[in-house]
């Protein structure tokens, strides 16, 4: 019998910043899986390599300063440490920041793993020259450490080595334990006693159980508090509360945490020595001015804008040259298919529906270029720091900044940069405030209807009320989220400020195209079909009446002897007046006309209600699709031509116009944003519940809109 | 005192942490405890958050929340190598 392939499975765990992504990186080189972990929107990034016959596993588990229950991340990272028990856990530290890296150190100490410490960024300390006494820290911490650099590659065979042999038991593990005051050992070794007698709770990890029961940890419990041993545990951690009242005037929580950082100061003491003057960095220089009361905003703004024009600006032309592509394609496909259904089907459904989710790839990988950049280099946290007061006024984060300002491009991109969130609860209200950024393709519905029912001075004042209505509204709806639904599990705003660092290329590529990626594999498919469901609902049923009249009418054309000139222009009207009529036919046209009661009081007769069933595809498709059926039986074609005819047509006013801007503004995200939004959120409910709300909204704020106007008339 | 109610340049030591469980278990795991000597570096440009430095760390926290820190301001002789750092930062900014 041949030996099966041997198999390994590493956990990654450390502070934030500390080196796991780049250490993941050059690990496992291309062969990596982006996954979620369960329940909850956090990235769960696995991948593997073979060496030396044994194909190791490595799991990158998020990035944590401590494992209590109270984030996601933490809560992720124990659970995946006790439940699925890796054969080694690899603790990544930043070996220029040791004393905060360590308290996770002493923490996976307790939770007693086959631990292995990578003493990240040797090169950094190196250069500082602060020296490490390794022999004496292993000795400590009870665990192997072998230095590393993921930058420069370094001490990647040793750890892999070390990895190995961990699992062979070649190499002894030396353990160590984390020794607390008096008063907590006691109370531990009672509860340890205690959770013996329970078989259900199994025969490992007691001494945890017993640090986070003493740590008023309330997943354990509630895992604890099911048994019978419950009563006597529960004595027993009263009496130690009592105690440390007395002895130290203070409760078991922090004094263990004291006792955690008494130890690692201890350690540092023993092994680490720091270099003698530490002269005030360039970092700190950097943040003199990038922090700055005068500087700060200025700078944040120049920030946010770069990144937005990298984003939009730069990703134009591409998104222009994508387009182009699948035109190119369209009009090469479609003389092949000598069948009109066929065609359609091919061409108008699925190589539009394709093209619709491709074109916003562009954004969203130089979007995450742009933010992986500020991320990696420590400005995010910054950014953060300079805008939060007025973000926290609307009950929002610091951090919300940048994916709301990039709302204004495109809601997609923004709604997927909301992930350098942390807490839930945050992410939803910033996701729910997005859609009312008026985005690009809202555009050129208010460069219509401005252009034409204002005079040019006019139009741009009613452009920008309209943007700034939409940043009232959204602001609006965050506050009320934050002060109801989402009132609990707010995050703290307790952040550090990471030192500046060049981010490596390798790892900014990394993320755009995980996020790419991502994109196409999750949302991609869902908005495909929901491209391709409204264009069949704007398509079917076809009514067959029609497609003979246009039959008999052509052939009329033809025959009757008229010049070729205005033989074409009898043919192209006809044909654009059976276009609007098949619209008009279709379920999308129906829709339009069922909802007429509904959107009368807005101003809106059925021709608009298509355009706006239509619209959900893609705000800028009100435009093409008003310009088919408004031009029934016209010949002037062209958005100036498209202007005057609704200028001229009794069923349009101003008022229709500006409530219709609102309404546009204001309804439906389109069917794209639903789907990410959906992927982000990760259950159809809330995304339902959430289009509901803003299709009252915008109903609303069109009413008034449009009684206002009247009025004013 | 509170530590919400220092200002920039201050020096000051942590004598307890109250808030609210999960900001009091974040502040503590960064490293905020009883003893704690820190500087307030500087406050955000429009007044809050408010960014403190102690041993190498920078870290930053809303002023609702600086509210639960009690501290014991020290006075400003009996200064720590970091503290040196973070001083020398501030007049390096003044002279430029
Ligand atoms: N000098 C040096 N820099 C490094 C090293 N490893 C990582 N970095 C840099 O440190 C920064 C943070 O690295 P990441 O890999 O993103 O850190 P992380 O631990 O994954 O952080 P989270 O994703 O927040 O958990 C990046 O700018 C890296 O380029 C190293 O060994 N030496």
């Amino acid at each position: 019998m041949a030996d099966p392939v041997k198999q390994i499975r590493v956990a990654l765990t450390g502070n934030p910043n500390a080196g796991k992504s780049s250490l993941f990186n050059v690990l496992t080189g291309s062969h990596q899986r982006v996954g979620n972990f369960p329940g909850v929107t956090i990235e769960k990034l696995e991948g593997y390599l073979d060496y030396q016959g044994v194909r190791i596993t490595v799991v990158d588990l998020p990035g944590t300063y401590s494992l209590t229950p109270y984030s996601p991340e933490e809560i992720v990272t124990r659970r995946y440490i006790i439940d699925e028990k890796p054969d080694v856990v690899v603790n990544v530290l930043d070996g220029t920041n040791l004393e905060r890296n360590l308290l996770l150190t002493a923490q996976l100490m307790e939770m007693e793993v086959e631990l292995l410490v990578a003493l990240n960024m040797i090169d950094e300390v190196e250069e500082k020259g602060i020296s490490i006494d390794t022999d004496q820290l292993e000795k400590l911490l009870g665990a192997h450490i072998v230095p590393t650099s993921a930058r420069r590659r370094q001490g990647l065979d040793e750890l892999l080595d070390h990895i190995v042999s961990m699992c062979d038991g070649q190499i002894e593990v030396i353990k160590n334990k984390m020794t607390f005051s008096p008063v907590i050992e006691n109370a531990m070794e009672k509860i340890v006693a205690l959770l013996g007698q329970q078989r259900e709770l199994g025969s490992t990890n007691h001494r945890w159980l017993a640090v986070k029961l003493l740590e008023s940890d309330r997943e354990v419990y509630t895992q604890v508090r099911q048994y019978p041993v419950w009563v006597k545990v529960e004595l027993v951690l009263q009496e130690a509360i009592t105690e440390c009242q007395r002895l130290h005037r203070t409760d078991p929580e922090a004094l263990i945490t004291e006792d955690r950082f008494a130890f690692v100061r201890g350690a540092m003491q023993e092994c680490v020595r720091l270099p003698r003057a530490t002269r005030a960095s360039l970092s700190d220089y950097i943040d003199t001015v990038v922090l700055n009361r005068v500087l700060g905003l200025p700078v944040f703004f120049v920030v946010v804008w770069a990144i937005f024009q990298l984003t939009f600006t730069l990703g134009a032309p591409i998104m222009a040259g994508l387009q182009f592509l699948f035109e190119l394609l369209a009009r090469s496909v479609a003389p092949l298919l000598p069948n009109a259904m066929l065609r359609s089907i091919v061409v108008d459904g699925v190589i539009v529906g394709v093209g619709s989710v491709v074109v916003y790839l562009p954004n969203i990988v130089l979007l995450f270029i742009g933010l992986s950049f500020l991320e990696a280099s420590g400005y995010m946290a910054r950014a953060a720091f300079v805008i939060d007061k007025v973000m926290h006024r609307f009950g929002l984060h610091g951090k919300s900044f940048i994916p709301m300002v990039t709302g204004f491009g495109c809601s997609i991109p923004a709604i997927m940069a909301t992930r350098t969130l942390k807490s839930r609860s945050d992410r939803l209200a910033t996701i729910m405030t997005i859609p009312f950024m008026s985005c690009g393709a809202k555009l050129p519905v208010y460069v219509l209807l401005a252009g034409a029912f204002f005079p040019p001075a006019m139009a741009a004042n009613v452009m920008f009320g309209i943007y700034l209505l939409g940043i009232v509204v959204g602001l609006w709806t965050a506050w009320m989220l934050k002060s109801t639904v989402l009132k609990s599990d707010s995050e703290p705003f307790v952040m550090e400020l990471p030192p500046y660092r060049w981010p490596t290329l390798a790892s900014v590529v990394f993320q755009a195209r995980m996020k790419a990626l991502m994109y196409l594999k999750k949302a991609g498919t869902l908005i495909l079909m929901a491209v391709m469901a409204i264009w069949a609902a704007s398509n079917f049923p076809r009514s067959s009446r029609l497609d003979e009249a246009l039959v008999l009418e052509k052939a009329r054309i033809e025959a009757s002897a008229t010049s070729p000139e205005v033989k074409a222009g009898e043919l192209r009207q006809l044909n654009s007046k059976v276009q609007a009529a098949q619209l008009e036919y279709s379920l999308a046209g129906r829709s339009g006309k069922i909802i007429e009661p509904l959107i009368r009081p807005l101003g809106f007769d059925w021709r608009i209600g298509i355009s706006l069933v239509t619209g959900v595809v893609s705000k800028e498709v009100v435009v093409s699709t008003l310009g088919t059926i408004f031009s029934i039986g016209r010949s002037d074609q062209g958005a100036a031509g498209l202007s005057s005819i609704l200028r001229n047509d009794p069923g349009f006013g101003r008022a229709t116009a500006l409530s219709l801007m609102v309404f546009v503004l204001l309804y439906i995200p389109c069917v794209a944003t639903l789907g990410v939004m959906k992927k982000e959120v990760g259950s159809w409910r809330p995304v339902l519940l959430y289009t509901g709300y803003v299709l009252a909204i915008a109903w609303g704020a069109s009413f008034i809109t449009y009684r206002l106007a009247l009025l004013m008339q | 005192m509170k530590l919400s109610e220092l200002k920039a340049g201050d020096r000051a030591e942590i004598t307890s942490v109250g808030a609210e469980t999960t900001i009091r278990r974040r502040l503590m795991d960064m490293g905020l405890i009883r003893g704690t000597e820190f500087e307030v570096l500087r406050f955000a440009p429009l007044g809050d958050p408010i960014e403190i430095g102690y041993k190498g760390l920078l870290l930053t926290m809303r002023m609702n929340e600086a509210e639960g820190i009690t501290v014991r301001k020290l006075p400003v002789e009996d200064r720590h190598q970091h503290v040196e750092s973070a001083r020398s930062r501030v007049r390096f900014f003044r002279r430029g």
